[in-house]
C-alpha cells in the first residue's frame, strides 16, 4: 500500500510544479501532432530569417549576405527622407482599416443573412456568383473600371451623355478614388471572405437556435443574441490577423487601378507604389528588404498591443 | 456517450419552416433576397463580360469596349492559348495534382495542429502559437528565401518547391484552431475517459465533426495551389517541362507583350497578336475548372446539417 | 612543287596554331550555361541548338545550354539569378542600359577577364574589338564585358507617322519637327473621323523619359547620360559633353514643353484619360484608328513593311527626336554585351564557346537564322528569304543572342524597305556622335537614396507634363523643380559632375 501511495503523492507534487521535461513527456502526443507544423515553419520561415540582415548591408553578390559590408540604417533612409512618409503611412493605414472593417461587416452580413434564407438553390447560386470576382486579376479589374469610368468612351460617360448630363472626369478626381478602390476591394473579396463566416455559422450549436425559436425569439433577436455572439471569436481573430499587415498594401490592386496617374496620388499612394516608383530603375534587394522589415516591425508592435488588449477582454480571444 | 463520431443530431432541419414566420423574419428574408441578388448581379455581370469579350476579336474590343455578347465572334485567343495543347494539358495536370496532394496533406497537418493548439490542457499551446504566428509578421525577404530553396534545400526545378511552401500558413492554422474550439470540450473528455489517446481522439472523434472547417480550409488551400504563379516563376526554370497553370498563362500573356515591345530591339516579325482578349481568355481558362469545385464545398455550408453539440 | 608548297603551308599553319592551342586542355566535355532573357521557345530552337552543339563539341568539346529568364517578373528573376549564382551559369547576356551591367559589376556578379584570358580563349573576339572599345568595358582597370561593337542598330526614339496623311496635311516632306508633328496631329483631329491623332497608352512609365528627352534633344544640344536610373542628367552638348546641363533645374525650355503639351492635350490629340489607358497603339495603327506611335528606329524598320500591308499606301515615316538640332548619339557599344559569371566553373571554355558564337559563320548563322536550305535561303542580293508561310514563333529559332552580333555575319531580311532604311541610317551617320560617356562608370552608392527620391519625383510629375495634364504649365514646372531641389538634385549633379571630371581627367 505504501508503495502505491508514494507515487500518488509524487504525482500530486509534480502536478503542482511539473518540470519542463515532465510536461514534455506528459504531452508527447500533442507535441508530436504539432511537430510537422513546427518543422515546417522552422525550415521555411525561421531558417532563412537571419538573412533579413541583408537590410543592413550593402549587399555584394560575390560576398554573400553575411560577408557584405554592414551599412547600418542606410537602406532605411530613403523612405524617411522622402518627406512623403506621413502621407504614405496615412493612406496605407486608412485603406487597410477600411478594407478590414467594411470587408468584415459585409462578409458577416451576407453570411448571416444567407443563413436565414431557406431556399437552397438561391443560397448556392448566389454564393457561387459572389465568388467569381475573386478570379478576375487586377489587370482585368483595372480594364473593367477603365471601361466603366473613362471620360471619352466609358460606359457611364456614354450613359450620362445620352441622358443629356455632363460626365465628371473621374480619373482627375483624387477624392473619388478611395471610394472606388474600397468598392473594388469589397467586390473582389466578399465572396472569399464570406466562406469563413459560413463555416463558423455552420459549426454553430444548433440546439441554441432551436431553443431560441421555441422560446419565441424573432429573427432580429436570434441574430443579435445567438448568431453574432457565436461569431465573435472568429471576428476577433480575423481582425487580429489582419492588423499585423496594416502597413502592407496590395500593390497589384493600387498599381493597376491608378498606374502613374499622379493626379490621384494624394489619396491613392501607398508604401508599395511609392517604393516601386523610387526603385524602378535601380534594382536593390537590400533596400526592398529594409522596407519590408520596417513594415513588419511596426505591424509587430501593433499586433502585440492588440493581442494584449484582446486578452484583457477575454483570454480566449487572444491569438497567443 | 461512447466513442465513434459525435452523434448526428438531425433534430431540426430547415427550422424556419416549422415555426411560423413572424414579421422580423419576413423583413430579414426580404432584405436578404434584395441585397444578395443585387450584389450577385454586380459580381456576375463583369465576369460575364470577360467571358463574352474573350470570344470577340481584338478589333471589336477596341472599338466597342466590353459588351454582354461577343462582337465579331472569334476563337483566336483560345487558339493561341492552346497552340501547344500538350503544354496546356500538362499545366492543368500539374496544377490539379499539386492541388490535390497539397490540400490533403495540408489539411491533415493543419487540423492536427489546430486541434492540439486549442486544447486548454496543453501547456505549450501559447508558445507554439506564437512561434507559428510570428512567421506571419516577419519574413526573411526574397534573397534569403531564394537561397534557402535553391541552395540549402536544393528544391529548384522540382515540384516540391511549389508543393511545400503552400502547405500551410499561420492564418489557416489559427482559423482551424478557432473552428475546432467550437466543438465542445466534452468530446475530448469523453474520449479520454474511454482511454483513447490524443491522436485517436483527434482522428476518430474530432475530424468527423470538422467537416465545414475542413471544407473551408481545404478550399483556401486548393485556391492557393490553383492560383500559384509566384513560386513557379522563381523556382521552376526552363528545365521543367510542365509548369503550373497560372504561371503558364502569365507566360503566354507576357510573351505577347514582350514581342510587342521588344526590349532589346530585336528583329522579330510579329503576327497579329491579341493582347486584351488573350487576357480575358486566360481568366476564363483559369477560372472554369475551379469554379466547378465550389458546389462540392458548398454543401458543407448549409447550416443545420452538422452538429456542434453533445447532449446529455 | 605544289606538294612542297602545300607541305610548307601546312607546317606554317601548325606552327601558327600549336603554341596557342596546345596549352588549352579540352579533354573534358563541359556544358556551358548561357543566361538570357526571353521566353522558352516553342519553335525549332532545340533542334537547332543540338546542331550547334555538335559543332561546338567538335571544335571545343563543349555544349551550350540555355537558362531562360522568362518575361514574367523578369527584372527580379534576372537579378536574383545573378545574386545567388553557384556555378550554375557561365555566360550572361547583359547591357549597361537596360540590364544594369555596371551595378552588377560593382556588386561582384561578373568575372574580371584578363587580357591574357581573352587573347588565349577568345582570340578572334580579342582581335576584332579595338583597344579603345575594350577600354569602355573596364571597371577599376579590369575588363568585365565583351561589347556588341560590330553591329549597327539604331534604337533612338521618335514617332512613327503615316506619310500619306502627312502629305494630305500639307507636309510634303513628312514630319521633321515637333512643330510638324503638331500640324500633323491637328490635321488628323480635324479631318479623320473617329481617329485619335496619337492614342497613347500612357499607363506605362516609359513615355515620360522618351517624350521629355525627345523634346529636350530636339530643342537643346543636350546629350543623354545613361546608367543613372533617373533621366534627369544630360551633358551640355556634343562639343561640351562633360559639363552637366541644367535643363531640369532652370531655363524656359521645360516650361515650353509643358505649355505645348498642354495645348496638345486640350486640342484632344490623345484621350482625356490617357494616363490610365492601356491599349495597343501599334495595333490601332494597323486598323487606321490612330495616326502615330512613339517608339524607336528599329521598330520603325519592321512596322513600315507591316503597315504597307495593313494600310496600303500608308508610307510610314519616322520623325526622330533631335532631328531639328541634328542631335543624335550612336548606340553605346555595351547596349548589348556578354559577361562571364563570377562563379563559372569553366570560364575558359565559356569564352571559347562565345568566341565561336560570335565569330564562326556557321555557328553564328545557325544560332541567328536556323538551318540553311530548310529554314531560310539567301537570295542573289544576299538577303535572307524565309519559306512560304513562315512563322517565326513556330518554325524559327530564338536564342535571343543580343550580346555580340556582327554586321559582317548578319543577313538582311528581304522583306524590309532597305532603300528607306538605308537613307535614314545615312542621315544618322552624317550627324551622329559616338556615346561620349563610355569611360565613366558611375559609383552611385553615396547618392543612391537621393536618386531614389528623385526617381519618385520624376515619375510623379513628368507623366503629367508629358500629357499636358496640368492647369498652369509654368507653375507646375516650378513645383516640379522645387521638389527636385528638395529631393537633392543639386547634390546628385555635383557628385555626377565630379565622377565625370575624374574619369576624363578634367
Amino acid at each position: 500500500m505504501a508503495k502505491a501511495t508514494k507515487p500518488i503523492v509524487n504525482d500530486q507534487l509534480s502536478y503542482k510544479k511539473p518540470s519542463f521535461w515532465q510536461l514534455l513527456v506528459q504531452n508527447k502526443t500533442l507535441i508530436l501532432m504539432c511537430t510537422p507544423a513546427i518543422i515546417f515553419f522552422f525550415v521555411f520561415s525561421y531558417m532563412p530569417m537571419p538573412g533579413a540582415y541583408i537590410a543592413f548591408t550593402n549587399f555584394q553578390y560575390n560576398k554573400g549576405i553575411f560577408g557584405s559590408p554592414f551599412v547600418g540604417l542606410q537602406n532605411f533612409k530613403f523612405l524617411f527622407m522622402s518627406g512623403q512618409l506621413t502621407l504614405l503611412l496615412k493612406n496605407t493605414v486608412l485603406y487597410n482599416i477600411a478594407f478590414i472593417l467594411l470587408g468584415n461587416i459585409l462578409q458577416l452580413m451576407f453570411a448571416i443573412l444567407l443563413n436565414e434564407v431557406a431556399c437552397k438553390w438561391f443560397k448556392k447560386t448566389t454564393q457561387s456568383m459572389m465568388f467569381l470576382p475573386y478570379f478576375i486579376s487586377d489587370v482585368l479589374v483595372s480594364l473593367l473600371v477603365y471601361n466603366l469610368l473613362n471620360y471619352d468612351y466609358g460606359f457611364i460617360s456614354n450613359a450620362v451623355r445620352n441622358l443629356g448630363g455632363q460626365m465628371a472626369k473621374v480619373y482627375q478626381m483624387p477624392n473619388a478614388w478611395p471610394i472606388i478602390i474600397v468598392l473594388v476591394n469589397l467586390w473582389k473579396g466578399t465572396g472569399y471572405g464570406t466562406v469563413v463566416y459560413f463555416a463558423a455559422i455552420t459549426g454553430m450549436d444548433t440546439s441554441m437556435m432551436e431553443a431560441a425559436q421555441i422560446d419565441g425569439a424573432n429573427g432580429f433577436q436570434r441574430i443579435r443574441y445567438i448568431t453574432l455572439p457565436t461569431l465573435k471569436p472568429t471576428v476577433v481573430i480575423l481582425f487580429l490577423f489582419a492588423i499585423g499587415g496594416i502597413l502592407k498594401g496590395n500593390f497589384g490592386l493600387f498599381y493597376n487601378l491608378v498606374g502613374n496617374n499622379s493626379m490621384l496620388f494624394k489619396t491613392t499612394d501607398i508604401i508599395e507604389t511609392y517604393v516601386y516608383r523610387s526603385m524602378m530603375n535601380s534594382f536593390n534587394f537590400a533596400q526592398s528588404s529594409a522596407v519590408g522589415l520596417f513594415q513588419s516591425v511596426v505591424g509587430f508592435f501593433i499586433v502585440i498591443a492588440a493581442n494584449a488588449f484582446a486578452k484583457k477582454l477575454d483570454p480566449d480571444y487572444a491569438l497567443f | 456517450m461512447s466513442k465513434g463520431p459525435a452523434n448526428q443530431a438531425p433534430v431540426i432541419l430547415n427550422h424556419p419552416k416549422k415555426i411560423k414566420l413572424d414579421m422580423s423574419d419576413r423583413i430579414i428574408r426580404g432584405v436578404t433576397y434584395v441585397l444578395v441578388s443585387l450584389f450577385s448581379i454586380c459580381c456576375i455581370i463583369p465576369f460575364w463580360m470577360v467571358i463574352a469579350s474573350s470570344f470577340s476579336t481584338e478589333e471589336a474590343i477596341r472599338r466597342t469596349g466590353f459588351t454582354l455578347w461577343p462582337t465579331d465572334f472569334s476563337l483566336f485567343s483560345y487558339e493561341l492559348l492552346f497552340r501547344s495543347p500538350d503544354q496546356m494539358l500538362g499545366a492543368y495536370a500539374v496544377t490539379v495534382s499539386l492541388a490535390v496532394v497539397g490540400t490533403l496533406l495540408g489539411l491533415f497537418i493543419i487540423s492536427m495542429t489546430g486541434y492540439a493548439l486549442q486544447r486548454k490542457d496543453f501547456p505549450f499551446r501559447n508558445g507554439i502559437m506564437f512561434y507559428i504566428y510570428f512567421t506571419s509578421l516577419f519574413s526573411a525577404g526574397l534573397v534569403p528565401f531564394y537561397l534557402l530553396m535553391k541552395q540549402t534545400l536544393n528544391l529548384a526545378d522540382t515540384y516540391w518547391a511549389i508543393l511545400l511552401p503552400l502547405l500551410m500558413s499561420p492564418w489557416l492554422i489559427v482559423l482551424m484552431k478557432n473552428f475546432v474550439k467550437a466543438i465542445p470540450h466534452e468530446i475530448t473528455e469523453s474520449g479520454k475517459i474511454d482511454g483513447a489517446g490524443d491522436f485517436r481522439i483527434f482522428w476518430a472523434l474530432i475530424l468527423p465533426s470538422l467537416k465545414p472547417a475542413l471544407a473551408t480550409i481545404g478550399l483556401f488551400l486548393a485556391l492557393g495551389y490553383w492560383n500559384e504563379w509566384y513560386y513557379s516563376s522563381l523556382f521552376l526554370s526552363s528545365k521543367v517541362e510542365y509548369r503550373p497553370l497560372q504561371y503558364h498563362l502569365y507566360n503566354v500573356i507576357n510573351k505577347v507583350a514582350s514581342l510587342k515591345n521588344s526590349v532589346a530591339g530585336s528583329n522579330v516579325v510579329l503576327d497579329d497578336l491579341p493582347g486584351e482578349t488573350l487576357k480575358m481568355a486566360t481568366a476564363c481558362v483559369a477560372t472554369g475548372p475551379i469554379i466547378l469545385l465550389y458546389p462540392f464545398v458548398q454543401k458543407y455550408f448549409v447550416a443545420g446539417l452538422t452538429v456542434g453539440s453533445v447532449k446529455g | 612543287m605544289k606538294k612542297l608548297v602545300a607541305l610548307m603551308m601546312a607546317m606554317l599553319m601548325v606552327l601558327a596554331c600549336v603554341p596557342a592551342m596546345a596549352e588549352i586542355d579540352t579533354s573534358e566535355h563541359v556544358v556551358i550555361t548561357y543566361l538570357v532573357t526571353g521566353d522558352i521557345p516553342s519553335n525549332r530552337t532545340d533542334e537547332v541548338l543540338a546542331k550547334m552543339n555538335e559543332k561546338l563539341t567538335e571544335k571545343v568539346n563543349a555544349e551550350l545550354a540555355v537558362h531562360w529568364i522568362e518575361w514574367t517578373d523578369w527584372t527580379t528573376k534576372y537579378n536574383l539569378a545573378l545574386a545567388t549564382q553557384s556555378g550554375d551559369i557561365d555566360l550572361i547576356g547583359t547591357a549597361t542600359d537596360w540590364l544594369n551591367a555596371w551595378p552588377n559589376i560593382q556588386k561582384g556578379a561578373f568575372l574580371p577577364l584578363s587580357e591574357e584570358m581573352l587573347q588565349t580563349y577568345a582570340p578572334q573576339t580579342w582581335a576584332n574589338v579595338p583597344a579603345e572599345n575594350w577600354e569602355l568595358c573596364k571597371y577599376n582597370g579590369e575588363i568585365y564585358l565583351i561589347p556588341e561593337d560590330e553591329y549597327s542598330q539604331w534604337t533612338n526614339h521618335g514617332f512613327l507617322y503615316r506619310g500619306d496623311w502627312a502629305k494630305e496635311a500639307g507636309l510634303e516632306n513628312g514630319v521633321h519637327s515637333w512643330e510638324d508633328l503638331g500640324k500633323y496631329f491637328q490635321y488628323i483631329k480635324e479631318n479623320k473621323e473617329g481617329v485619335i491623332p496619337w492614342d497613347a497608352n500612357g499607363n506605362g512609365s516609359s513615355y515620360a523619359p522618351q517624350m521629355a528627352g525627345g523634346w529636350q534633344t530636339s530643342h537643346t544640344p543636350n546629350v543623354y547620360i545613361e546608367g543613372i536610373g533617373v533621366d534627369l542628367f544630360y551633358g551640355e552638348s556634343k562639343d561640351n559633353p562633360y559639363t552637366l546641363s541644367t535643363y531640369y533645374i532652370e531655363g524656359d525650355e521645360l516650361v515650353n514643353f509643358a505649355t505645348e503639351m498642354k495645348k496638345w492635350a486640350d486640342a484632344g490629340y490623345w484621350r482625356t484619360d490617357v494616363l490610365n489607358y492601356t491599349g495597343d497603339v501599334m495595333a490601332e495603327m494597323y486598323e487606321g484608328l490612330t495616326g502615330a506611335h512613339q517608339h524607336h528606329t528599329q521598330t520603325w524598320t519592321g512596322e513600315r513593311t507591316k503597315m504597307a500591308e495593313k494600310q496600303p499606301g500608308s508610307d510610314v515615316g519616322f520623325f526622330w527626336f533631335g532631328e531639328e538640332m541634328s542631335n543624335v548619339v550612336g548606340l553605346n557599344i555595351t547596349h548589348g554585351a556578354m559577361a562571364v559569371a563570377m562563379t563559372s566553373k569553366n570560364p575558359e571554355r565559356a569564352l571559347m564557346v562565345y568566341d565561336l558564337m560570335r565569330n564562326d559563320p556557321e555557328i553564328y548563322r545557325l544560332m541567328q537564322y536556323g538551318i540553311e536550305g530548310d529554314m531560310y535561303t539567301v537570295d542573289e542580293n544576299g538577303y535572307i528569304v524565309r519559306p512560304e508561310g513562315w512563322n517565326d514563333g513556330t518554325m524559327g529559332v530564338s536564342l535571343n543572342y543580343w550580346w555580340g552580333r556582327r554586321d559582317e555575319l548578319e543577313l538582311r531580311s528581304a522583306d524590309r524597305d532597305w532603300e528607306a532604311i538605308d537613307a535614314l541610317y545615312a542621315e544618322y551617320e552624317k550627324v551622329k556622335i559616338n556615346y561620349p560617356y563610355g569611360r565613366v562608370v558611375f559609383d552611385l552608392s553615396n547618392i543612391q537614396m537621393y536618386l531614389d527620391n528623385l526617381s519618385n519625383v520624376y515619375n510623379t510629375y513628368m507623366p503629367r507634363i508629358v500629357f499636358g495634364m496640368v492647369d498652369d504649365p509654368a507653375a507646375f514646372v516650378a513645383e516640379f523643380r522645387d521638389q527636385l531641389k528638395a529631393a537633392g538634385i543639386d547634390l546628385c549633379m555635383q557628385e555626377i559632375q565630379n565622377q565625370i571630371n575624374a574619369a576624363y581627367g578634367l
